[in-house]
């Protein structure tokens, strides 16, 4: 019988990650990371002056 | 003796001792309170009141809600040159609560922010980095499985007061630009709709100097109230003058001399960004004297080169294209100067001595008009004034 730990938020890093793990048998089998946050600057950036783009970007990540 | 700051408070005792062991001296710690009354338009003895508020033993428990950020504003306030910043917020300050300092991960973390906010009801200061998207449910940013449209609404109705940090929580930043896929809200807006009567503080800026961050906490914890602010929750102390009032290119705009391209001779020689699209005319914070990072004077865009683009200017930051000219809140120069060229020999321009004739003329007239009216004001007062009687 497989067993779910969450790891919500991982802490001292940027942004907000999850860690999924699914254990069986105290033997990782399965994990999964998603970001738990989305801004969309793909859609910000679409058909924008290419000139002032990096304004965007470079808020990606402010590390 | 020693220190000639006989009289302040020491340090012993408290977050002051905390500070002393990571090698804050007294000294330090004083000028730093005297500065920020200063920077904060207090009398001087404020400093001295400041001290003494903020080494109190019991140090005010502060939550950190991440939302939708870059974690620049965390950044900004850690990765300070100045030996002291960081250390004063983080030993001032009862940290109980950050995403991206805290130790422990997932639950423990959790927990700890369950127990800060049991134990601190109604007392606690909440920061806010990061716009709140509430587009499809708030989806868009979630933290231990909960939206954070709804962890503010839980922790932002039990906090004492809430800073909004940096552009996004002040009025949507980065995230709510054109076409905002996420709705990214900020903080006073979803205070105002759910009906959620908690201060808020707004410092933008992306990201906002860390002194205007520490001062207002400063002023929270010494006054218990919210510094004086403006129309757009902004504390005056920081954001009551204009960029372009105290920049030192405004004499090179006065002028008329611009840079017209980046790495063109104007844009070599320092002249003024204007035409590159500079927001200093609009945008109201203290960059150009506070500058960032002690790193010296120039340390802020405008004095590296490049345009200010209005990031603590609700609708100018992200908003109005980085390169489009701004819109000029107070004077305006001329758009066309008296073309007068003096050649040896040849005289004035016939049309320029017009022009400079006509402006003369009228500077004369109004100067006899101002005089008249004076000499007559001065007459009628000798009648009434008691002392010119005497005399
Ligand atoms: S205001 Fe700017 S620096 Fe701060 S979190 Fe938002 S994008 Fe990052
Ligand atoms: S337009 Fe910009 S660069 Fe020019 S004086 Fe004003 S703030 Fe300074």
């Amino acid at each position: 019988m497989s067993k779910r730990i969450v790891i919500d938020p991982i802490t001292r890093i940027e942004g907000h990650l999850r860690i999924d793990c699914e254990v069986d048998g105290g033997k990782v089998v399965n994990a999964w990371s998603s970001g738990q946050m989305w801004r969309g600057i793909e859609l910000i950036v679409k058909d924008r002056d290419p000139r002032e783009v990096w304004l965007f970007t470079q808020r990606f990540c402010g590390v | 003796m020693k220190d000639g700051f006989e009289g302040l408070p020491d340090l012993s005792g408290g977050p002051g001792e905390r500070l002393l062991a990571r090698g804050v001296s007294r000294r330090d710690f004083l000028k730093v309170c005297t500065g920020i009354a200063a920077a904060m338009g207090l009398p001087l003895g404020m400093g001295a009141q400041i001290a003494e508020a903020v080494t109190n033993p019991k140090r005010p428990p502060v939550i950190w809600l991440s939302a939708q950020e870059c974690t620049g504003c965390t950044e900004s306030l850690l990765r300070t040159n100045h030996p002291t910043l960081e250390k004063l917020i983080l030993e001032l300050i009862s940290l109980d609560y950050h995403e991206t300092l805290n130790a422990g991960a997932g639950k423990q973390c959790e927990e700890a922010l369950k127990k800060s906010m049991q134990e601190n009801k109604g007392k606690y200061i909440l920061v806010v980095d990061g716009s709140i998207p509430v587009k499809d449910g708030g989806i868009y940013c979630k933290i231990g499985g909960k939206t954070v449209l709804s962890l503010l609404e839980e922790q932002g109705s039990q906090a004492a007061a809430v800073i909004a940090i940096g552009s996004c929580s002040s009025w949507g930043g980065m995230p709510s630009a054109y076409p905002n896929p996420t709705g990214a809200t900020p903080v006073h807006a979803i205070f105002k709709e759910k009906g959620i009567k908690t201060p808020v503080v707004n410092i933008p800026g992306c990201p906002p100097n860390g002194y205007n961050f520490l001062s207002t906490v400063l002023y929270l914890l010494t006054f218990k109230k919210l510094p004086q602010l403006d129309e757009e929750g902004r504390p005056k102390f920081a954001y009551g003058r204009l960029i372009h009032d105290n920049c030192e290119r405004r004499p090179h705009f006065d002028a008329g001399r611009f840079a017209l391209e980046f790495g063109d001779d104007g844009h070599r020689k320092g002249y003024c960004l204007y035409k590159l699209g500079c927001k200093g005319p609009e945008t109201y914070n203290n960059c150009p004297t506070l500058l960032y990072n002690d790193a010296g004077s120039q340390a802020w865009p405008v004095g590296t080169g490049h345009p200010c683009f209005g990031c603590s200017e609700n609708k100018v930051g992200f908003n109005i294209p980085l390169h489009t000219p701004a819109v000029l809140k107070d004077v305006t120069p001329p758009v066309n100067f008296p073309g007068i060229v003096e050649d040896k020999g040849k005289g004035v321009t016939v049309a320029g001595a017009a022009i400079a004739a006509g402006v003369a003329g009228a500077a004369i007239g109004v100067a006899a008009a101002t005089s008249k009216n004076l000499g007559k004001k001065d007459k009628d007062k000798g009648k009434s004034d008691p002392e010119s009687k005497e005399s």
